[in-house]
């Protein structure tokens, strides 16, 4: 078991060190089951810090605000970000220092492992209490869920209220850390693109129809790309201006900007849109499913992204977010790398 | 206009609105929205609470302004096109959702009437479906002036007495729908009344969520523009939108010109949905930006719900459904920011 | 139903006039309704003008309302829509709604000495304006214009300053000193605290670039001017016009209906987020 008062010693002390600028971390809002993040500055903060299965998010995405917040500080301040990492997590730091997008010395990681568990999906609780309010959720003896709701106590078995993706995860412990907390023992799994492989069987017309009929629910909140860490670009193809806009910027080049598509709806629009957003992720989604967690709509973000995940793994032997000095997929090549699709 | 309607006539009450296009809520892959639908599909309404809310309706993601194109002596032919003739009836709709259209009705009517808007709204007619229970843990309706039985913005509000719904017609849209219906609605009884009573006073004291005492919240906001609150409280926000685009009473949208064939020129002026809490939304030009960081977007937010629109109209721009705090991906809850409003300084 | 509210008219681009060349040029385009209708409006109003295809803007008009063959405006290139304006030629059609926002309050400001303070393409919106109480020069005192831009390449409506020289007071600036410029050398806020018009019966009005409005509204300030007595106009990005795409709003205002024209005395008191 991670023990909650090592990772809040550990906390304070780089607090009180100074080594750290801030800690993003995980708390227990009142009135609430769910952790929700947490920006700890003060040692006598880290109190608020919690570690459980209701720690989902994927707190990545903060350290990509912090680059932007980093950008503006007068004077800067070189201290790195601290961050509470669960596995998952930690390969999304990884990819960012594969691309460079910051230095390894600027953030701090505080890896906690999942050990034999994982995190729970918001949406398979609230199925499995049939829409009851949940007042807490705690991890019980017998590798069940203990769930409180208002009408009462209820035990339910690991499996049906874990993330799907964490049922399928090698990645329980942090592969970077600079202190790393509970059980090292990593998980193996047999299959781990198996939730690809029903949608792999479908023809073609099937598998189109499927996810023309889920893209139509589409509402264009972008949610899924604000969500994600790896979606940090100044500038992305649904924009249609220009965000870098200096005092030299001229007209023509705010006005020769491509419009790649349009804010509407529709379906040419939402399936242009969700495609192009999991290419651009090819070999750099690591599956934390925060699209996936954060889209009102449900539609099954992950599968696109996963399926692109085995394809870096098959064609090009490609592991997503392992090794930091790794190259990223894109900016590499092997001699044997397939070559049929070059005509 | 009060009536009874037995819950197993009601699919044969839709059988005979074969004019109207029906609206009702559906769940799919686990997610509640208001989808199309036909007469079988009637089984029973669900006291749910959708993911987007029936301003979807009168309000879509997407419409279309007008048809713009060449003409061949290099002249332009603008074509208006205005939603289609065609009545429109939405069952299942929460009272925080009909209140909610009050509040987009003021803003799309005054001195510049949106014809898009009332063409739809107007063919609409919207049947509430009173809250028993409430159908969010994060419900809040009485703090904002609403109530779980609430009949502002609706035609016709329906109560769940168990076997039978009460019907009570509030417009002469609502009158219509009943009418329709002709023989498969009866007189109440006292009775029936009474039960209506109790349902919405024990629904009342359901909803578990208070946001009190904000009367005072609109002159705090003033005084707390340039506050570091909304700095400490936006850290977290991934501005993903998902509050606004969700929220019932939320409005804000974007116009632009899609161009299908570039010569000879056509194409459509189109307005969608669109959210302050985009980086882009204010942003000027030449690059100045009112609102650059989230804490000014997450202060605008707040501020136009809460004291903007309550300077304008005298209400708040919040009918307290809860879509907000229930779908942040982080957490973020407009009650807890309004009430660290409430008592800022204090 | 009657008149939709977001459908332009058809509008015809008479002539175009280029004033400012280089980076950031402006070109002052006239233009009439293809069906030859006429458009009312009050000095200080702006319309749409929609570029098919391409998007709308919304600009100030710089012709005064007592010139009826046309509506006049000055743009200056900066995005999509104004540059696709700058590429077109006399000729094209352009869409035109409106007319939006409050205009300036002249039925207040009769019996006043009037002050027009403006630095670049802020002269546009004040155009009309001058050209107004000037048409209309028994209802008001004094007249004087003061107007910088960055270089003398920059002075728009070169020609006609000229001409309005010896109507009323004019007095011109540029940033940095050239050869052959023998008029003031420094910003507009500068020249209006050497030139000192007295707040006395007076009202003063700015535009121009965020910068300078401040600048100026200190100067005049410092000249004793009431927040009551000082105008400006508030630009802020727009595209419905009509204050319910809930873009442009300051505090509880929607620029393109409750402004664009503001006192000083209304602006302070609105969160300054513009």
């Amino acid at each position: 078991m991670v023990n909650i008062d090592d990772l809040k010693a550990e906390a304070k002390r780089v607090l009180k060190e100074r080594k750290v600028k801030y800690i993003i971390g995980y708390e227990r809002a009142s009135d609430t089951w769910k952790a929700n993040p947490v920006f700890l500055r003060l040692p006598e903060d880290v109190d608020k810090l919690v570690w459980d299965p209701t720690c989902f998010h994927n707190l990545v995405r903060f350290l990509v605000d912090e680059k932007r917040r980093k950008a503006k500080e007068k004077p800067p301040d070189p201290r790195p970000v601290g961050i509470v990492a669960k596995g998952c997590d930690s390969r999304a730091i990884v990819v960012l220092l594969q691309e460079k997008f910051f230095d390894r010395m600027d953030v701090f990681v505080l890896g906690v492992s999942c050990e034999s568990t994982g995190v729970i999906d918001e949406r398979k609780l609230a199925k499995k209490t049939a829409g009851k309010n949940v007042r807490k959720v705690e991890f019980g003896e017998k590798q069940n869920f203990v769930v409180e709701t208002d009408d009462g106590m209820m035990e339910i078995a690991a499996p049906e209220i874990l993330a799907d993706r964490c049922l399928g995860c090698i990645v329980n412990v942090p592969v970077i850390s600079d202190h790393l907390l509970g059980d090292k023992t990593q998980r193996t799994v047999a299959h781990p693109f198996q939730s690809v492989e029903k949608m792999e069987s479908l023809s073609g017309d099937d598998k189109w129809s499927f996810w023309k009929d889920q893209l139509k629910k589409c509402i264009r909140c972008y949610a899924c790309r604000s969500a994600c860490p790896m979606c940090y670009c100044e500038e992305c193809v649904v924009d249609t201006i220009n965000f870098a806009v200096t005092a030299d910027t001229s007209a023509e080049e705010k006005a020769q900007r491509i419009k790649w598509l349009e804010k509407s709806s529709v379906d040419s629009e939402n399936v242009f849109y969700h495609l192009v957003r999991a290419i651009h992720l090819a070999g750099r989604c690591i599956d934390c499913g925060e699209c996936e967690r954060a889209c009102p709509v449900n539609i099954p973000l992950r599968m696109l992204n996963k399926k692109l995940e085995k394809e870096a793994k098959e064609l090009f032997g490609y592991d997503v977010g392992f090794d930091a000095d790794q190259p990223a997929l894109i900016s590499c090549f092997r001699d044997g790398d397939p070559e049929d699709f070059i005509r | 206009m009060d009536k009874i309607l037995a819950k197993k006539d009601y699919p044969h009450w839709l059988k005979k609105l074969k004019s109207y296009r029906i609206y009702a809520p559906r769940k799919k892959d686990d997610v509640w929205n208001y989808e199309i639908i036909t007469a079988s599909d009637g089984d029973c309404l669900e006291e749910v609470m959708t993911a987007v809310p029936a301003k979807g309706i009168v309000f879509p993601q997407r419409e279309f302004f007008f048809e713009f194109g060449e003409t061949d002596d290099n002249g332009t032919r603008i074509t208006e096109l205005l939603p289609e003739d065609k009545s429109v009836v939405v069952f299942g709709v929460r009272p925080c959702e009909g209140r909610a259209v009050t509040l987009t009705d003021d803003v799309f009517g005054g001195e510049f009437e949106d014809p898009y808007y009332w063409k739809r709204r107007n063919a609409t007619t919207l049947v509430g479906l009173s809250c028993v229970d409430p159908p969010s843990p994060n419900c809040f309706c009485l703090s904002v002036g609403g109530s779980p039985h609430s009949k502002e913005g609706l035609d016709l509000l329906l109560t769940d007495l168990g076997e039978t719904y009460y019907a009570e017609a509030l417009t002469k849209k609502g009158k219509k729908l009943v009418l329709e219906g002709q023989k498969l609605f009866t007189d109440p009884k006292p009775e029936d009344r009474k039960m209506v009573d109790k349902i919405q006073a024990d629904s009342r004291k359901k909803i578990r969520r208070e946001l009190s005492r904000i009367d005072n919240v609109p002159a705090k906001l003033r005084g707390m523009f340039d506050s570091s609150f909304w700095d400490d409280e936006s850290m977290s926000c991934i501005r993903c939108g998902i509050c606004t685009y969700l929220c019932p009473t939320c409005h804000c949208f974007d116009m632009t010109d899609e161009v299908e064939t570039s010569s000879p020129l056509s194409g459509k002026r189109v307005r969608t949905w669109d959210t302050c809490q985009f980086p882009d939304f204010t942003m000027h030009s030449s690059g100045h930006n009112p609102r650059p960081d989230k804490a000014s977007r997450l202060r605008q937010r707040i501020n136009h719900k809460f004291q903007y629109f309550v300077e304008i109209w005298k209400k708040y721009q919040c009918t307290g459904c809860g879509r907000c705090i229930s779908l942040c991906p982080v957490g973020i809850d407009i009650i807890k920011v309004v009430e660290k409003v409430r008592d800022h300084g204090a | 139903m009657g008149h939709n509210v977001y459908l332009p008219k058809p509008a015809k681009i008479l002539e175009i006039k280029e004033e400012v060349g280089g980076v950031r040029p402006i070109k002052t385009f006239r233009t009439a309704f293809v069906d030859g209708a006429g458009f009312s409006y009050r000095c200080g109003q702006c319309a749409m003008l929609s570029v098919f295809g391409k998007g709308e803007v919304m600009i100030s008009i710089s012709s005064s309302p007592l010139v009826k063959d046309y509506l006049q405006f000055s743009i200056l290139k900066t995005g999509r829509v104004t540059t696709a304006l700058h590429e077109m030629e006399a000729g094209d059609i352009i869409g035109i709604r409106g007319p939006y926002g409050n205009g300036f309050p002249l039925e207040e400001w009769k019996g006043k000495r009037i002050v027009f303070a403006g630095g670049g393409i802020g002269l546009a919106p004040l155009w009309g304006l001058v050209h107004m109480t000037l048409g209309n020069k028994e209802d008001y005192g004094p007249l004087t214009l003061i107007y910088g831009a960055r270089t003398s390449k920059d002075i728009v409506f070169r020609e006609e300053l000229d001409e309005l020289k010896k109507k009323m007071n004019v007095h011109l600036s540029i940033d940095v000193a050239e050869s052959g410029w023998n008029e003031f050398v420094g910003f507009v806020a500068q020249n209006v605290l050497d030139k000192k018009p007295s707040p006395q019966n007076t009202i003063a009005i700015t535009c121009g670039p965020p910068i300078m409005i401040k600048t100026v509204i200190k100067a005049l300030k410092d000249l004793k001017f009431e927040d009551g007595q000082i105008y400006t106009t508030v630009e802020n990005k727009m595209k419905c016009g009509i204050g319910k795409c809930g873009r442009c709003n300051i505090g509880r205002h929607y620029v393109c209906k409750d402004g664009p024209v503001y006192s000083w005395a209304e602006l302070k008191n609105l969160p300054q987020e513009y």
